[in-house]
């Protein structure tokens, strides 16, 4: 007998559903379309960028930064923040509309994008406010994220009812195709082993990478088992329903034995019609900029 | 000699041992600090960690690269860690995640376990050679490399309180100790460990106390050496090169890992900028190592007594009259 395989379903959390207000959700869905328009803004700054997995990230930047974190962006180096980790740092542009538009920084910031000496680099840089992780490098977030967590665990708090928390919580946004890569299992391993439930991962299942379809160029299916066999809950959600997002952190907040991850299934370049399952890095013309705003507004 | 050096070399521990009673020290004189190691032997701190602060010391298992960045997370959050591995796996498996480390000048205090040429045993896939040209090429990394225990612990204990990161290298063979526990250590400050007008014989590592013998040997023979321990060897402490250079005009490098981008090659670079005078690099020249003992391999490789002699008494002849 295997032993490990039969016990996947006691692994699974079924997520329970939350009524949010409709008035919560229909106000973060608004975010997330603003958060669009910000980013294609951003890009047309610097005539080119990765404008399908910035748009396939928009609702889980907007869950996070807009509704779910402790944050405060007027105290961006705050050491009791949640911190938000972005693996897949060449999705940068929706990272920066975010932070702009939660605050971190004024807007004007935007118009630096991929010019000689601008604040907002290609790749999601530390120097940016609100940043708290130089990507760049595909892979190595997590294993960043797995750092941050157990930092805030030693640092541990004490709370009224007398039970000790994290100091923290980390997030940490990856990509599917950056699931070819080793150190993200290498970071994996070590989360579960050290069963850092202050960990929320969330990979940005957008079903395709730089040449292609993710399944077609290497296979990372079974997904969920996957991450199950290394010893994480495992919570499935579409990336692009507000409510589905906010109930799947919130279900992971409540674990104290183990780290977390969100499958998002997204679509790369959701909320243009045109863009999508077709746009990875690509300039950007005045066609596709006009196409864009039209079904933004 | 100068008071601080020991008379005579008849004590001799691994480097790693030093290093290990910094560990100690600094584990109950500040709390941040946790020992990181990937799957690898921690010395006496191991243990004394395990039983006074379990949670600080954290096996990443074999695997260099998440050591590196889960390191760099632990920094951001408020910590000091000292990773451990293999100095080969370090640079060769992690050196994309040290160099992140760097960019955002994280204060990781990385030690290159069993660094350079002499790794008894072991052989070519474990002997680093290019570890030096390969870090001191990063901005913002602090490379320190002692020459013996006492210069490790001082090392280590000055890495932790260092803000940004810094890696160390430390030899795997036991090695004479040479200094007293007065040693004046300072971060980017050459020390002169031998007043000289003939020649001056730069040094980094375990060679240290090789150079030191040699020196006494040339003494004999009315030759003048001047000894310079560059401990640390980036950022390198120009200001002594040059200055030494001006007063002996001929300039013997010596180190455990290749001449190619190696100490050897970083005063090289300076001096044929500033004053260009006869240089003779000894090292690794671009060959890959093999089991052996320390020995064996420095006399293989040309790194021994013998060959600083030679080295010194060349430079010398050419010389400009």
């Amino acid at each position: 007998m295997i032993v490990g395989l039969t016990n996947f379903e006691t692994h699974f959390t079924e997520v329970i559903k939350v009524s949010h207000d409709p008035e919560l959700i229909k106000e973060l869905e608004g975010k997330a379309k603003l958060l669009r328009k910000h980013t294609i803004e951003i890009i047309r700054y610097a005539g080119k960028g990765w404008i399908g997995g910035s748009f396939s990230e928009a609702e889980i930047f907007t869950a996070l930064l807009f509704h779910h974190m402790r944050i405060d962006p007027k105290k961006p180096d705050w050491p009791e923040r949640d911190r938000l980790i972005l693996s897949k740092a060449h999705c940068c542009e929706m990272h920066y509309a975010a932070l702009g538009e939660a605050g971190y920084f004024p807007k004007k910031y935007f118009s630096t994008y991929g010019k000689f000496g601008g604040i907002l680099q290609a790749h999601s840089q530390r120097t940016v406010p609100g940043v708290d992780y130089s990507g760049g490098s595909l892979g190595t977030g997590l294993s960043f994220a797995v750092g941050e967590a157990i930092a805030a665990k030693l640092f541990s708090q004490k709370t009224s009812d007398g039970t000790t928390v994290p100091r923290n919580r980390v997030y940490c946004i990856i990509g599917d195709g950056e699931c070819d890569g080793g150190q993200i299992w290498e970071a994996a391993l070590s989360a579960g082993h050290y069963k850092l439930s202050n960990i929320t991962t969330i990979i940005d299942r957008n079903k395709y990478q730089s040449t292609g379809a993710v399944d077609s160029i290497i296979e990372i299916e079974p997904l969920s088992e996957k991450w199950r066999s290394f010893l994480w809950n495992v919570i499935e959600v579409d990336g692009h329903d507000l409510g589905q997002i906010l109930d799947g952190l919130e279900e992971a907040k409540k674990l104290t034995n183990k780290p977390s991850i969100i499958i998002a299934n997204t679509v790369k370049g959701k909320g243009v019609p045109s863009f999508e399952n077709k746009v990875h890095f690509s300039p950007l013309t005045d066609e596709m900029y006009d196409e864009a705003m039209k079904a933004l507004t | 000699m100068l008071e601080f050096l020991r008379d005579s070399f008849s004590e001799s521990r691994t480097m790693y041992s030093g290093h290990n009673e910094a560990l100690v020290e600094l584990g109950d004189e500040n709390s941040d600090v946790l020992i990181l190691y990937a799957d690898f032997a921690q010395g006496q701190a191991g243990p004394y960690y395990r039983k006074k602060y379990p949670e600080r010391i954290i096996n990443i298992g074999i695997a260099e690269a998440n050591l590196m960045t889960v390191a760099a997370g632990l920094a951001e959050g408020g910590k000091i860690p000292f990773t451990h591995c293999h100095s080969i796996f370090a640079i060769g498996r992690a050196y994309n995640q040290i160099r992140q480390i760097a960019f955002d000048k994280y204060n990781v205090n990385i030690i290159l376990c069993n660094t350079g040429m002499f790794w008894d045993f072991m052989g070519a896939s474990h002997q680093v050679i290019e570890e030096i040209a390969a870090l001191r090429a990063l901005p913002n990394l602090v490379l320190l490399s002692p020459s013996d225990a006492v210069e490790a612990k001082k090392a280590s204990k000055a890495a932790a309180y260092f803000d940004g990161p810094v890696a160390i290298r430390l030899a795997e063979p036991e090695t004479p100790i040479i200094y007293n526990d007065d040693y004046p250590f300072e971060i980017g400050k050459a020390t002169l460990l031998k007043e000289g007008k003939d020649v001056t014989i730069a040094v980094t590592g375990i060679l240290m106390s090789k150079v030191l013998q040699a020196a006494k040997i040339l003494e004999r023979e009315k030759i003048d050496v001047q000894v310079l321990n560059f401990h640390t060897i980036k950022p390198l402490d120009t200001e002594t090169i040059k200055n030494s250079a001006r007063e002996t005009g001929a300039i013997v490098t010596v180190e455990d890992s290749s001449v190619i981008g190696g100490l050897g090659g970083s005063i090289t670079e300076i001096l044929s900028e500033n004053y260009p005078i006869p240089i003779h690099r000894i090292g690794v020249r671009d060959v890959f190592g093999q089991t052996g003992n320390m020995e064996e391999l420095a006399t293989e490789y040309n790194m021994n007594i013998t060959d600083i002699i030679k080295a010194a008494k060349k430079v010398i002849k050419k010389k400009r009259k």
